[in-house]
């Protein structure tokens, strides 16, 4: 018997919007949970999406991709890798795993939200494999780092980050809750799909593979290449949406959606991509700078696929642009003062070489970020570390959660951006972020950050040691420097061989 | 006297830090507290310096001797804590 060709029978076979006859339309899809807008049913299946897969094809293709990350996994179990990986390496991937690895299974449950509840058969179609292939990245980033769990206790967070209140956890569930838990069909193709996947998971999936590969981590770079093949795949479910919304009339809330999602995105990639890739890589392994794959993966990809679609660029584009210069280097130094909070080590990558790679990527980083860097140094020169650790808490913004900073030394940007909401003053990182939370004020306006947290009485004692066990940080686990201080060393040889005056 | 926490933003350093202070503190008692969390750990110090404070987006700083009860600042209202002009 002759077997159909797949887009003979494709078409055909998810044309599944039926007419119900036990409930009504509104019941079996309703408003708040497909987000149709109001726009007919019959509009939703001219849905077309450009990655066309049946299901026999997805599980022969996914079953080879896990064989292949598996079978790296396998031979490279005795490679010494952990043992010989510098630290900086090894704590881009414990960040890597709590931020991520928990995430996915959230994921998992927006994709079924879509395979459910979306009008468009086709996006219900790519979203049930999508759905399977963020069941198969939470599982196999939670198994991956398992094996390093009896080795150094930090990739215990792979798994626990999520269930604590650690804040950069408490940071990337706020975020993700917003674009994947709490929206409706069309909202989670548009903010996780379109926006966070197709404009950012290749940043931290495929500059991060390769840097993985330089750094010789060769189980690591195959796992996230081969997560990233998925994500290319069910990253355009939310494209299609567009051309509907736009002839529809809603192109103000497709723009809004996208723009919310974006912003949010880049302020969580400012904070754990950003380091990984301009700190805590070793210098030699660094393939581009943070700025650089920035450029060529979002502002050339992603800012030519919003205006294709017909939308236009976020308002805010002119600011993150100049924010990538800055940005994650104060998150960067941040993360390394307040390092008890968090479950990876810091890399500080402030070495004379390292700096000198700075200035180069990032003209005026002494002038700036090394002016704060030059006083830690001296602190550490000099034996000082107790000032090298923080005696209170940054100030977190009310939206993404994460420490407001922007340049210090003499051009001293940094500002607070506070709204007063229904009696309530609320910090922002910046106007964007502001901006973010007037849109639909009611979605967020209940939530603590861990700074309110605190001035409610919530984290006892009221000092490091209670802050810590408030964030679930256990002896052993608390960061502290990759390289235990012994970059400093270079300054104090450089101090030495410095003829006297 | 109750405690009072503030929202600081000291000039050449990068982040906001979190700022407990009485409300009898003077103006000068408020600006050592902050210099406590910045100057010697990533601000340089500047000896013989004066620090003054100013709630940010004012030109003017308020008294040396004003109390933070008289100030009109709220809690965790963002100040600016910045090196005397004529030696910035």
């Amino acid at each position: 018997m002759a077997i159909l060709e797949r887009m003979d029978w494709y078409d055909l076979a998810r044309t599944t919007n039926w007419t119900p006859k036990y409930v009504s339309e509104s019941e079996l899809f309703p408003a708040e949970l497909s987000g149709d807008m109001g726009i007919p049913m019959a509009e939703w299946e001219s849905y077309d999406e450009p990655y066309k897969q049946t299901y026999p094809e997805y599980v022969k293709i996914q079953r080879e991709k896990d064989a292949g990350a598996y079978s790296v996994k396998a031979a490279l179990e005795r490679s010494k890798m952990f043992e010989n990986a510098d630290p900086g390496w090894l704590s881009v991937i414990k960040a890597h795993y709590g931020a991520i690895a928990r995430a996915e299974y959230a994921a998992a449950s927006a994709e079924a939200r879509m395979a459910r509840f979306a009008k468009a058969p086709g996006q219900r179609n790519m979203a049930t494999l999508g759905m399977m292939d963020e069941i198969r990245h939470g599982q196999i980033q939670l198994y991956f780092p398992h094996e390093y769990v009896s080795k150094d206790r930090q990739f215990d967070w792979a798994f626990k980050a999520y269930d604590t209140n650690e804040w950069g956890a408490i940071a990337a569930r706020h975020m993700f809750d917003n674009m994947m838990n709490a929206r409706d069909a069309v909202g989670i193709g548009l903010m996780l799909t379109f926006a966070f996947e197709t404009g950012f998971t290749n940043m931290q999936f495929l500059g991060l593979a390769a840097d993985a590969a330089e750094a010789g981590d060769w189980t690591f770079s195959s796992l996230i290449s081969s997560v990233q093949t998925d994500e290319s795949r069910h990253a355009q479910i939310g494209g299609p949406l567009i051309p509907i919304l736009l002839a529809h009339g809603k192109k103000a809330e497709a723009q809004r959606m996208v723009d919310i999602a974006f912003w949010r995105s880049w302020k969580l990639f400012s904070v754990l991509t950003g380091p990984m890739m301009d700190y805590y890589t070793p210098l030699a392994h660094r393939k581009q700078s943070f700025k650089e794959f920035m450029k060529e993966w979002i502002i050339d990809q992603f800012e030519r696929a919003i205006l294709d679609l017909g939308l236009e660029r976020p308002w805010y584009w002119e600011q993150f642009i100049a924010e990538l210069d800055y940005q994650h280097h104060g998150m960067h130094l941040g993360v390394w003062y307040w390092r008890p909070t968090v479950w990876w080590n810091p890399a500080a990558g402030v070495g004379p070489e390292e700096r000198a790679w700075l200035e180069e990527k990032y003209p005026g980083w002494n002038d700036t970020w090394g002016k704060c860097w030059d006083v830690i140094i001296d602190n550490l020169l000099a034996g000082k570390r107790e000032l090298t650790y923080p005696e209170t808490l940054p100030i977190v913004c009310n939206m993404c959660q994460l420490p407001i900073n922007a340049t210090p030394g003499e051009v001293w940007k940094v500002r607070d951006h506070a709204l007063e909401h229904k009696g309530r003053w609320y910090h922002f990182c910046s106007e964007p972020c502001k901006w973010c939370f007037e849109q639909e004020p009611e979605r967020y306006e209940g939530h603590l950050s861990l700074i309110d947290r605190f001035l409610a009485g919530m984290i006892q004692p009221m000092d490091l040691g209670g802050g810590l066990k408030y964030m679930g940080l256990a002896p052993g686990e608390i960061g502290d420097d990759a390289h235990g201080y012994a970059w400093v060393e270079a300054y104090r040889n450089r101090a030495a061989a410095k003829p006297a005056a | 006297m109750a405690l009072f926490p503030l929202t600081c933003n000291f000039q050449g350093d990068f982040v906001l830090q979190l700022l407990p202070v009485d409300t009898e503190f003077t103006m000068d008692q408020v600006a050592a507290a902050a210099a406590y969390h910045s100057v010697g750990r990533r601000v340089a110090p500047r000896p013989g310096a004066i620090l003054r404070v100013r709630p940010q987006g004012a030109e003017a700083p308020f008294p040396r001797t004003m109390k933070v009860v008289e100030s009109g600042l709220l809690p965790m209202q963002c100040i600016e804590v910045i090196w005397e002009p004529s030696q910035a």
